[in-house]
């Protein structure tokens, strides 16, 4: 067998400091059939069309989520157990962990956060307006979806900074270059046993620990007691899924959002005509909300291992191969959208994949995503809260998140 | 081709996202109990949306119901 195409470096993470490498996958995206990505002592197949990673999120038993997980490197057999969580199993625990948790996210009963995550984001609007702009990410991304998402679990609002904190080291986590000592937030677990390697990975499974004992005293009606409740019936979660849980909760639950925020806001500064288009409608479409998630796309990948030997596009993948969704390649497939790289907030029919291939493992904060990004532009535009972007964004070294550190906006 | 299909929710495979209650509200209801989708009114539609409702369930639990043939048949298009 002649040894497949190559692919060109999408892993580097100090690529990402520059932005996505659009080049590279519209490179990838055009050569037939798959390419292979060398990394560490073997590779993966960089799956980069839309179709494709359709294909392979549609089918969760030939392409799995829990074999070697769901990084681009396989977990020790130790980690992978301590680490288990809604992201990285497959069905039956997948379909049991998700319903403990899924009748929160649906869309009738996420709308019930409508005033709450409105009157948040008139706070923040206003505040940010009075200085006259600021750094964009602490002011608003940041806490816009790290306070909604805490109401909605349950979690007192007033921990937000702390949590907020937890998650910046954890998007660290990500990077090559993690700044925490190994035994920060008196951590005593080997760091290989954690999310993303990082001691605050420890701190925020105390954190959930702490606050889930005291609901189990003292019940309330939230997600954290129902979870706790599911762990005291025995079978339905474990003390270790609890934990995996709730950091995967408040994690992926302000990090993502805040990072599509962030996106949008330079979207809509590079894009004035955009914003322009949002005023002259007088109003936030679905379109605009789906265009911003397509834009941001906060996450870059996911990766998904063979359990059979199959194709791809006409390539050969055998059993045990990874097998890598780059999001943002997909997102911009010319084969789905017309002039990818525009940003049109009235583009039609945008069945973008940020919240995922559409498979099982579909976002589960979806509906809330779009939920707050929808409140969070109507209140700027009742406002004329246009935007101007001052200098460069401070990027993350990462190829997971697209995340956004720091951005200054100027209010105009 | 029929222009409507009857369509079928597998409990099994549910896992209670709700894309099928926000696209066709009057058929589908994801159960604040057991977390999974029910079906409460007849669950007939025009081919095309049952099968963009297919497409864009998650899990895979809305399925077109090959069983039941839905209701009676209608001349074939000639446009």
């Amino acid at each position: 067998m002649t040894s497949p195409a190559t692919s060109p470096d999408i892993v580097s993470p100090t690529i990402y400091l520059q932005g996505i490498p659009h080049r590279e996958f519209s490179e990838i995206m055009a050569h037939p059939g798959l390419l292979w990505h060398p990394y560490q002592d073997g590779g993966f197949w960089v799956v980069s069309r839309h179709a494709d990673t359709k294909t392979v999120s549609k089918q969760p038993k030939l392409f799995s989520s829990a074999v070697g997980h769901t990084n681009l490197w396989d977990l020790e057999a130790d980690a992978l157990e301590a680490r288990r969580s809604i992201i990285d199993t497959d069905a039956p625990d997948h379909t049991r962990l998700r319903r403990l948790v899924s009748k929160a996210f649906t869309p009738r009963n996420i709308n019930l956060w409508e005033n709450v995550t409105r009157e948040i984001a008139c706070e923040l609007l206003d505040d940010f307006r009075h200085a006259g702009g600021g750094d964009w990410v602490s002011m608003v991304a940041a806490p816009l979806p790290i306070r909604v998402i805490l109401s909605v679990l349950g979690v007192p609002v007033s921990d937000a900074d702390y949590l907020v904190e937890l998650s910046n080291y954890l998007v660290e986590g990500t990077t090559d270059q993690p700044s925490l000592a190994a035994d920060a937030f008196g951590n005593t677990t080997d760091l290989h046993l954690l999310p993303f390697g990082s001691p605050a990975s420890h701190a925020l499974f105390e954190y959930g620990e702490r606050l889930g004992a005291k609901r189990k005293s003292d019940p309330k009606d939230d997600v954290v007691t129902q979870l706790v409740m599911a762990e005291e019936d025995g079978n339905r979660l474990s003390a270790a899924e609890y934990r995996n849980l709730f950091h995967v909760l408040v994690f992926a639950g302000n990090e993502t959002t805040r990072t599509a925020i962030a996106h949008g806001a330079m979207a809509f500064s590079e894009f004035p005509d955009q914003w322009k288009r949002l005023e002259s409608d007088g109003a936030i479409s679905a379109p605009a909300v789906e265009e911003l998630l397509r834009w941001a796309t906060p996450v870059l990948h996911m990766r998904r291992t063979a359990t059979d030997d199959t194709e791809l596009s006409g390539t050969p993948v055998a059993r045990g191969d990874k097998v890598v969704m780059w999001y943002p390649a997909a997102n911009r497939d010319p084969a789905v959208y017309d002039h990818p790289f525009d940003f049109d907030v009235r583009r039609e029919t945008n069945l973008h994949f940020s919240f995922g291939g559409g498979g099982p493992h579909f976002c589960l904060g979806a509906f809330l995503a779009r939920m707050e990004i929808r409140i969070l532009l109507e209140e700027m535009l009742s406002r004329k809260l246009a935007l101007r972007q001052v200098g460069a964004a401070d990027r993350v070294a990462s190829n997971f998140i697209h995340g956004i550190l720091s951005v200054e906006m100027e209010v105009m | 081709m029929t222009d409507q299909m009857r369509l079928r929710v597998d409990a099994g495979l549910c896992i209670g996202v709700g894309q099928c209650e926000l696209l066709e509200p009057k058929i589908f209801r994801v159960d604040d109990d057991t977390g999974t989708s029910t079906i409460v009114s007849a669950p007939i539609l025009p081919s095309r949306r049952a099968e963009a409702l297919v497409d864009q369930c998650p899990s895979g639990a809305i399925q077109i119901d090959p069983d039941v043939s839905p209701t009676p048949a209608t001349p074939p298009d000639t446009d």
